[in-house]
């Protein structure tokens, strides 16, 4: 079964990847509109993209003279320290040597080239290629390396089992509004019950999915009841600048009064601990269970949870399966860039609830 | 207006084999358009003096406001001569570029400027990639030929060719007019050819013999119907002319059908 909505693109999967190596500059050698939308998104992250804007021409005769000439304006413009090059269909098919290229443009700092291009099925694919070119260059380590291969592909089966990639076809919902599941929560906190929130988040978007904790602190010191956390915020896991998420979303949870229970994994493990979490959240006993950012990690989901996700399809599918879930839409640009927990549309539904109770 | 291709391994004689044939053509008075589709472009050399001339992509490379004054070369007889060119050799993508070629003759409408009876391709090789199998996709050509001597690599290349036209034939593209002996000395040639062609369902549809008439003409930078019209093989390549006509569909439209 081949999946025919529109899936994750190697080529941004690799651009991320080097995002999270703390590249200074990308530089897409292919036409300047591929991976657009993901390019902005990474320059409000204090990454420099820029595009070779391969031509027809170029196609044709081969584009290396265009890539010289853009890792020589990377330079003088931006005078990086490192330079990634990512492959695109364009730049892949016709063979380009994108090592030669560096040779001949010689800026004088690190540049490394990834093999990535759209037709490597998986995206998880395209961010290997990033990471095995990361480590070959000398800019993470092997054994890290080795981890985030691994994490990678423990991701793509995930997706494969249960994840988008398991069905053919998906169309994208906004869901429900977050009002039901809002009352339901500030239900059972006002009736004494124990809720357990668990966050599986994919890396920058726990700068979201955290404001469960904040909510759920707001109301239940409101309303009484108890909450059992449980997240993947471990700081000691993953590339630093993944690392420094964690500590981020940890000091700030900690400075508005909540500590996280049970730390389990980094922000990049969500695809191999999902059982270790299933098992925490087990036994805490809840009378509700919560599960946000990407639930499908969390192996048997009980039927009566509230899942809590972002991308519409997604969402689509946990309906679809008669699950209890709301979208926040469009998480992952409001996260791109920043150092704060930003809050949720169901944090702040049960904020209005417990304003409006007075 | 009739649309050939011809097709055979590089070196097999390809490119000579068109060149008269067009020359031949245009003695009995059609117009005829000889696009060169390979990067080397050496196609139609012999209908003007042995002199290479300005590529569509090295044309359209300095100015993308191409002049088809500037890439049909007149040649022999009256003959349209057009190169398409390519990149250096080891870098981009030579399919891309026949690709591109075929795109910017049709955008500057080379089939209304100058009215040809017969366009002929002369292609590359063996068929490497969609792009060199562009002549006989898309409705470009409609007869294609394949030009091969009894040589094992020879033979190979046409039954890849063959197997690739075929694929296409049902989508009411190019079809197979048959094989083109260039004799090359082998052992028993017509013999290997014709068990060739059998095995790939196809007629032998003239045998050109071997001739140092050939070289001697091309020496001088001419094609044997140019150089030497009175010779045997002049008188061959005319026959060969003769029978392309008769075996291939004479259809309106552009360079399309």
């Amino acid at each position: 079964m081949r999946p025919m909505h529109p899936r994750p693109n190697p080529i941004v999967a690799a651009m991320y990847t080097l995002r999270d190596m703390e590249v200074d500059v990308i530089v897409v050698h292919g036409p300047s509109g591929c991976g657009f939308m993901a390019s902005r998104m990474l320059e409000e992250a204090g990454i420099r993209v820029l595009a070779s804007g391969m031509t027809d021409n170029d196609l044709v005769f081969g584009g290396a003279d265009s890539l010289v000439e853009t890792l020589k304006m990377a330079k003088e413009r931006f005078n990086p320290g490192t330079v990634a090059i990512v492959g695109t269909c364009a730049s892949s098919v016709i063979g380009e040597d994108t090592d030669m290229c560096i040779k001949r443009a010689d800026i004088g700092c690190k540049v490394f080239s990834v093999f990535s291009h759209g037709c490597m099925k998986d995206n998880t694919e395209g961010a290997i290629k990033a990471i095995e070119a990361g480590c070959d260059a000398g800019i993470i380590d092997p054994a890290e390396a080795e981890r985030q291969i691994a994490v990678m592909k423990a991701a793509t089966a995930l997706e494969r089992e249960r994840g988008m990639a398991a069905r053919q076809y998906l169309e994208p919902v906004r869901g429900p509004t977050k009002l039901n599941i809002a009352r339901k929560i500030n239900e059972t906190l006002a009736s004494g019950g124990r809720i357990t929130a668990v966050m599986i988040a994919k890396k920058e978007l726990a700068y979201r999915f955290a404001d469960i904790f904040l909510a759920l602190k707001e109301a239940s010191d409101a309303l009484g009841g108890e909450v059992f956390s449980v997240a993947n915020l471990d700081k000691n896991k993953g590339l630093p600048r993944i690392r420094r998420y964690a500590e981020d979303i940890c000091s700030e949870l900690e400075f508005r009064g909540v500590r996280i229970d049970r730390v389990i994994g980094g922000l990049d493990e969500y695809a191999l601990i999902g059982e270790e979490i299933r098992e925490a959240a087990e036994a805490s006993d809840p009378d509700l269970l919560i599960i946000c950012g990407i639930p499908h990690a969390y192996p048997q989901i009980p039927s009566d949870a509230i899942l809590i996700t972002d991308q519409p399809r997604q969402l689509a599918n946990y309906l679809d399966k008669g699950h209890n879930a709301v979208g926040e839409i469009s998480s992952h640009s409001m996260v791109m860039g920043t150092r704060k927990i930003i809050s949720l549309e169901t944090g702040d539904t049960i904020r209005d609830l417990l304003r409006d109770a007075g | 207006m009739r649309r050939i291709a011809i097709y055979g391994k590089g070196g097999i004689g390809k490119s000579t084999t068109a060149a008269n044939v067009t020359a031949a053509l245009c003695d009995r008075g059609l117009k005829v358009l000889q696009i060169g589709c390979d990067p080397k472009s050496d196609s139609t050399k012999l209908l003007i003096g042995g002199k290479g001339i300005e590529t569509v992509l090295d044309v359209y490379r300095r100015d993308s406001d191409i002049d088809l004054g500037s890439v049909v070369r007149r040649g022999y007889g009256g003959s349209l001569c057009v190169e398409c060119g390519g990149p250096k050799p080891g870098q981009g993508c030579a399919g891309k570029g026949i690709i591109m070629a075929f795109e910017l003759l049709e955008k500057r409408d080379v089939i209304k400027e100058f009215e040809p009876d017969v366009i002929l391709y002369d292609v590359l090789g063996d068929v490497v990639c969609g792009g060199f199998a562009m002549p006989i996709r898309n409705g470009y050509a409609r007869d294609v030929f394949v030009v091969t001597s009894g040589e094992m690599m020879s033979l190979y290349a046409a039954s890849n060719i063959a197997e690739a036209v075929r694929g296409f034939e049902g989508d009411g593209y190019a079809r197979l007019g048959g094989l083109i002996q260039n004799s090359r000395n082998v052992t028993d040639e017509s013999e290997l050819i014709d068990n060739a062609a059998s095995e790939m369902s196809l007629d032998v549809i003239f045998r050109l013999e071997r001739d140092p008439v050939v070289q001697e003409c091309e020496a001088k930078g001419m094609t044997v119907v140019e150089g030497s019209p009175d010779s045997n093989m002049a008188a061959a390549y005319r026959s060969l002319a003769e029978k392309i006509l008769l075996l291939t569909e004479d259809a309106e439209g552009g360079m399309r059908i």
